[in-house]
């Protein structure tokens, strides 16, 4: 047996490797626990030396740094015969040293103004995969982060706290396809719910095709999905149009700027208003709404109705024009032909109406117009 | 391997060759053999993985559970229009959360209830009441969220927090506003457990959402459509990427009710704000063209589920609002008995039209003294004058000359003291005493005493408001009984017909129309132009059901309205009963019952001036989904 | 290599004077390992399409082939692969099991090629990443279940850019071998 194994005892390591890994694996996904211990040490080891590096301007971190950078860059360059972007990585660079200072004065003023208790991190990295929408910052449960926490910039939301490690936390950006958040638009205040898409642009959902949202229009927290406190930016609209069943809003985000550094998470959320001029104005590409599905007819008060709402409605007004009360003893029966101005329509019988709710609403508007 | 090849396809000399050969070959097949191990070993990982892993149904989180997941697809309800086809009960879109139970984590519980404004307990409760469905079905737990809640459970649902809620599009009931129609249409919601255990729900299962009462319960299995599911494929991450089947919901059928909505309308507003009903028939048909009970309840307050706030409310006091009076209210029908007393005195040739009863204010029968209600008598009273008038002594005559069991053959016949048979559940029958029913409830001998009062419609006659407007209606049709119907149907049941006497119910039906245009106790409910004719009633009697409950206030000591009218004069196309509890008189209930038949007579004009007939067989296709 | 035997001796051989290399060079490994990890956790932020690479690969492909030992080779890129996925949002294991077979067929292709050509390197760096990405893709189908498209031209394209990458890199890690 032994021989066996030392004979192939390659093949054997690798097994034994392989299977320990898959139990780990069969582990993690059959339970509902996640190795944490092992990623709390993982996280934490590599967070101070993260914040190293992002602190270190001159230090030999930096240099280190620096030295993998611009070596892989400079080949990388080579073979593609191109210069380009070791020039906007050093641009990037520059920039963002120059910007750090404002933006850090701009961030501790937005943090003093806010009524919301915000702690200020920084992000110090993607996690590891090709399609994460999860960043890694320097703050964690030591900090007072938890699970499930806003995350926002001044510019505006960023995301949610997914997972604290006691000097880091992973923040879930809100252009991820299972982000989503409660939102009221700015003008009209239509209630709607924020998610992303995977891609950079966010959709709004849940709205109805009779609410009325303009492209360009800002949107804000709501305030009412337990994540985000109310009167935070999310982003404009970039186009509007109408869909099947509800309205299609795209949404452009405000707070993910190039280069996310810096981020506060919201220790205590404290509802604020909704602000009546956004204040972070950003140029826009509005897209041309496609010429597609026509305008519906508004409601009439809001509220949906049956037939026979309106007719009350009608015979309402039928007893205060004959000025009768209805049952009442004394006086005599009213005249139901009266010309009810000018909704004639109700005497005549409406076919059923098949199919959407929208169709009654649709007969109803002319009568009150 | 190419290169291999060409490394060891170098050697120029024929021994090496094939001692190199030979090397290479064992050396090839270990290395094949080695592989061949690795692969096997793997299948055989592989298949330990499947099978402990994700298929392990009860543990496994990130795999098979998530793998395949089935979201049901509810049907909407069929809508109840009016007999024009007129929207009475809608569906309006609505958001359901639901929770997939293999995936559910009881410690998220708590916080999921806290997200909807739900209770925790309710939540564990209905949890546990589900149990014995199939794991894979999952669990309603809201219907109809609000926008914040729909905003709580989309930034919740990712793999991190809580994944086992799923949010299902659905269609919710739309109810008229203020209670219009609340009794006939009735409410639904979701089947509880002992209508679960009863034959009528046998079929369906826990979680759905059945008629609780009236129509939607009548007619459940008709609006009920049938839920499609699909199955569908989701990652991890909760997002669908593939579709496996999908079968479409089936939408409930629509009903076409019988209900004119134009009359519906005028007869609520006509009762708000006060406590009675009201039955409109149309006594050539048995068709119910409105029907209202007072005080109502708001059915969309059901259409969810009732907050228990809402449903003390309803069930304290003694109003009960939940009663459907116009078909359970069982009430002495006072003077409005008169009618059918005098149709047993003609038939029976007992009395004439000119026989003629003095009325001095009461009269005495069997050592007792009975009041007339115009304690300065009448005078000499015929059966016209009787009816028009009303006379109290005229009946008492006329009564005690029948006897009980000759009053109560010609008020079974007319439908009193049984169910009518309309399609509500629920009916009650109201009370036609004779000497056979006093034997055999009380084992006593009837008293020909008792059959003074109940000749005026008292004692311990009673009757539903309905009754009453089929009893009358079929009398002054000539004897047709139809069964009154709430839903337009295409066969009918044969009417009930009796041979009565044309000239007993034209007496009959000359003294109704004299109570409303000749000066009667209704006269001041005449209507220009229509030969409106009718019988006012009072009845110092509480409803039974009230009586039981014990729980009474001065206001229910008080007298009860009644009002019987039918127009036209001849081949009457409308009868209309109205009852005002505690409304002192029937002369207080008659306005309520002349404005009804007002807007009938109005709207006929109406459309024959447009040329326009009302099409009340109209063929209705179920609405399509949206 | 000219019988079975002499073979595995020469394997084993090959592995005790590994075990005495130089402290040194060990700590270069853990270290590399640490920055290439770094980097990617890193780098991207700054800029974005350097998320591509795939260092703590390359680097493992690398070690591998030059210690042209199955056992370290698979050890390493188990030990790369496990520290990678402890920093990403993934079950532990998904990148260990992927890095450790490619540590392991990457120290058995270097028993059989010139490591030292860079042809044969720029085809094995790619055939590797797309190998990598392949049995990820696998893994993650077979066992958590996420039915993902495997975008095949996309993956071919960044494992040519990966191999482009490997040979500057491999050139320069060459420069830290000591002895």
């Amino acid at each position: 047996m032994e021989a066996i194994l030392n004979r192939y005892r390659n093949l054997t390591v690798l097994l034994a490797v392989v299977a320990v890994q898959l139990g780990l694996l069969g582990y993690q996904v059959k339970g509902n626990g996640e190795v944490r211990l092992i990623r709390v040490w993982a996280v934490g080891a590599v967070t101070p030396l993260a914040r190293v590096i992002e602190a270190g301007q001159s230090n030999i971190a930096g240099f280190f740094r620096d030295y993998f950078l611009l070596i892989g860059v400079r080949r990388e360059n080579q073979r593609l015969k191109d210069d380009l972007d070791r020039v906007r990585m050093e641009n990037q660079e520059l920039r963002t040293e120059l910007s750090t200072a404002d933006r850090a004065r701009a961030l501790a003023i937005f943090q003093e103004r806010s009524p919301s208790k915000t702690i200020a991190a920084r992000v110090i990295g993607n996690t590891t995969g090709v399609s994460a929408k999860v960043v890694i910052i320097d703050r964690g449960t030591s900090s007072g982060v938890r699970k499930g926490m806003a995350v926002i910039t001044p510019n505006g939301i960023v995301g949610k706290v997914t997972g604290a490690f006691p000097t880091a936390s992973y923040v879930l950006l809100v252009t991820d396809p299972s982000f989503a958040a409660g939102v009221l638009s700015q003008q009209n205040r239509v209630h709607g719910t924020l998610k992303g898409q995977g891609n950079g642009t966010l959709i709004v959902d849940y709205v109805q095709n009779e609410q009325k949202v303009n492209a360009g229009e800002w949107f804000f927290t709501a305030g009412d999905d337990r994540i985000f406190p109310k009167g935070l930016p999310v982003g404009r609209v970039t186009l509007v149009r109408q869909g099947a069943t509800r309205k299609e809003l795209f949404v452009a985000p405000s707070g993910l700027g190039d280069g996310l550094e810096e981020v506060l998470v919201v220790v205590e959320g404290v509802h604020a208003e909704i602000p009546e001029i956004a204040t972070a104005e950003q140029p826009v590409q509005l897209q041309e709404p496609p010429p597609a599905a026509p305008e519906i007819a508004p409601l009439r008060d809001g509220s949906p109705a049956t037939d026979a709402d309106r007719l009350v409605d009608r015979y309402r007004r039928i007893g205060e024009i004959e000025k009768h009360e209805y049952g009442g003893h004394g006086g005599r029966a009213p005249n139901f032909n009266v010309t009810v101005e000018p909704r004639a329509a109700d005497a005549q019988p409406s076919p059923p109406a098949p199919g959407t709710k929208q169709a009654p609403e649709k007969q109803a508007a002319p009568e009150k117009q | 391997m190419p290169y291999s090849d060409l490394k060891h396809a170098l050697p120029p000399e024929a021994e090496k060759r094939i001692s190199r050969d030979d090397a290479r070959f064992a050396l090839g097949r270990i290395a094949a053999f080695q592989y061949i191990a690795l692969g096997v070993f793997l299948f055989l990982l592989a298949g330990f993985w499947v099978l402990q892993v994700r298929d392990a149904e009860e543990n496994s989180q990130l795999a098979e559970r998530n793998r395949i997941k089935t979201v049901p697809v509810l049907a909407p309800r069929g809508k109840l229009l009016d007999r024009d086809g007129r929207v009475i009960v809608d569906n309006e879109a609505a958001i359901t959360l639901m929770l997939t139970r293999e995936t559910l984590n009881p410690d998220h519980l708590d916080a999921i209830a806290r997200g909807v404004h739900m209770d925790p307990e309710d939540l564990r409760a209905r949890l546990k009441r589900f149990q014995s469905r199939p794991k894979y079905v999952p669990m309603v737990v809201k219907q109809d969220l609000a926008q914040d809640e729909i905003a709580f459970v989309e930034s919740h649902r990712d793999a991190n927090t809580f994944p086992e809620m799923e949010l299902v599009r659905n269609q919710r009931r739309l109810y008229p506003r203020n209670g219009l129609g609340a009794h006939v249409i009735g409410y639904v919601g979701e089947v509880s457990e002992q209508e679960l255990d009863s034959s009528d729900f046998a079929k369906y299962v826990q979680g759905d959402i059945v008629g609780k009462a009236g129509l939607e319960r009548q007619y459940n299995d008709m609006l009920m459509g049938v839920d499609g599911q699909r199955r569908v494929v989701v990652d991890s991450g909760g997002r669908e990427r593939e579709v496996l089947e999908s079968k479409e919901a089936t939408p409930g059928n629509s009903l076409q009710l019988t209900l004119d909505l134009d009359l519906q309308v005028v007869a609520e507003l006509a009762l708000e704000g006060k406590k009675g009903a009201v039955v409109v028939l149309d006594p050539r048909s048995g068709e119910v063209l409105a029907m209202v009970s007072r005080p109502a309840y708001d059915p969309n307050a059901f259409a969810t589920r009732v907050t228990p706030e809402y449903w003390r409310q309803l069930t304290s006091g003694g109003d009960n609002p939940l009663l459907n009076r116009a078909i359970q209210a069982q009430f002495a029908p006072g003077s409005t008995f008169k009618p059918i007393v005098a149709l047993a005195g003609l038939e029976t040739g007992i009395i004439g039209d000119h026989d003629a009863v003095s009325c001095p204010g009461g009269a005495n029968f069997f050592g007792r003294y009975f009041h007339c209600w115009q304690k300065h008598g009448h005078g000499t009273v015929d059966l016209h004058r009787g009816i028009v008038q009303s006379c109290d002594v005229y009946f008492y005559t006329l009564g005690n000359k029948l006897g009980i069991d000759n009053i109560a053959a010609y008020a079974e016949m007319a439908g009193l003291g049984k169910r009518t048979g309309i399609d509500l559940p629920n009916e009650a029958e109201g009370l036609m005493p004779s000497t056979k029913w006093k034997l055999r409830t009380q084992r006593q001998k009837w008293y020909a005493g008792e059959t003074i009062s109940v000749a005026i419609g008292q004692g311990a006659v009673t009757a539903t408001p309905l009754q009453l407007a089929s009893a009358i209606g079929g009398i002054v049709s000539g004897g047709v009984w139809h069964r009154p119907r709430l839903v337009k149907a295409t066969s009918t049941v044969e009417p009930r017909r009796m041979e009565l006497k044309p000239e007993s119910v034209a007496s009959i039906v000359s003294g109704m129309y004299g109570v409303v245009n000749e000066g009667g106790t209704a006269a001041a409910s005449r209507i220009e132009g229509v030969e409106f004719s009718g019988k006012t009633g009072s009845a110092q009697q509480i409803s039974n059901e009230l009586r039981k409950s014990g729980k009474l206030d001065a206001n229910e000591s008080k007298d009860n309205g009644w009002f019987v009218g039918f127009a036209p004069r001849q081949n009457p196309e409308i009868v209309v009963v109205a009852l005002l509890e505690g409304g002192e008189h029937g002369s207080l209930a008659a306005p309520v019952a002349r404005d009804i038949v007002k807007s009938y007579f109005d709207k006929k004009l109406r459309l024959t001036q447009r040329g326009i007939r009302p099409s009340p067989f109209a063929l209705l296709k179920p609405p399509a989904l949206p | 290599m000219s019988d079975l035997g002499g073979g595995f001796r020469e394997e084993f051989s090959q592995v005790q004077v590994k075990d005495k290399a130089p402290r040194f060079r060990i700590a270069a490994l853990a270290g590399i390992a640490l920055a290439a990890i770094l980097f990617q956790v890193y780098v991207p932020r700054f800029i974005g399409q350097l998320s591509y690479l795939e260092l703590p690969l390359l680097v493992t492909v690398y070690f591998s082939l030059m210690r042209s030992s199955p056992v370290a080779g698979l050890l390493y890129g188990a030990c790369v692969g496990l520290a990678q996925d402890s920093l990403a949002d993934n079950p532990l294991g998904m990148f260990g099991i992927v890095k450790t077979l490619v540590g392991y067929f990457a120290a058995t292709a270097s028993q059989r090629f010139n490591i030292e050509n860079p042809g044969i390197r720029l085809v094995l760096s790619f055939f590797f990443f797309f190998f990598h990405q392949f049995f990820y893709w696998v893994l993650e189908r077979a066992l958590l279940g996420q039915s993902l498209d495997f975008e095949l031209q996309r993956t071919l394209v960044i494992a040519v850019l990966n191999a482009l990458v490997a040979l500057p890199l491999f050139h320069i890690l060459d420069k830290l071998k000591v002895g």
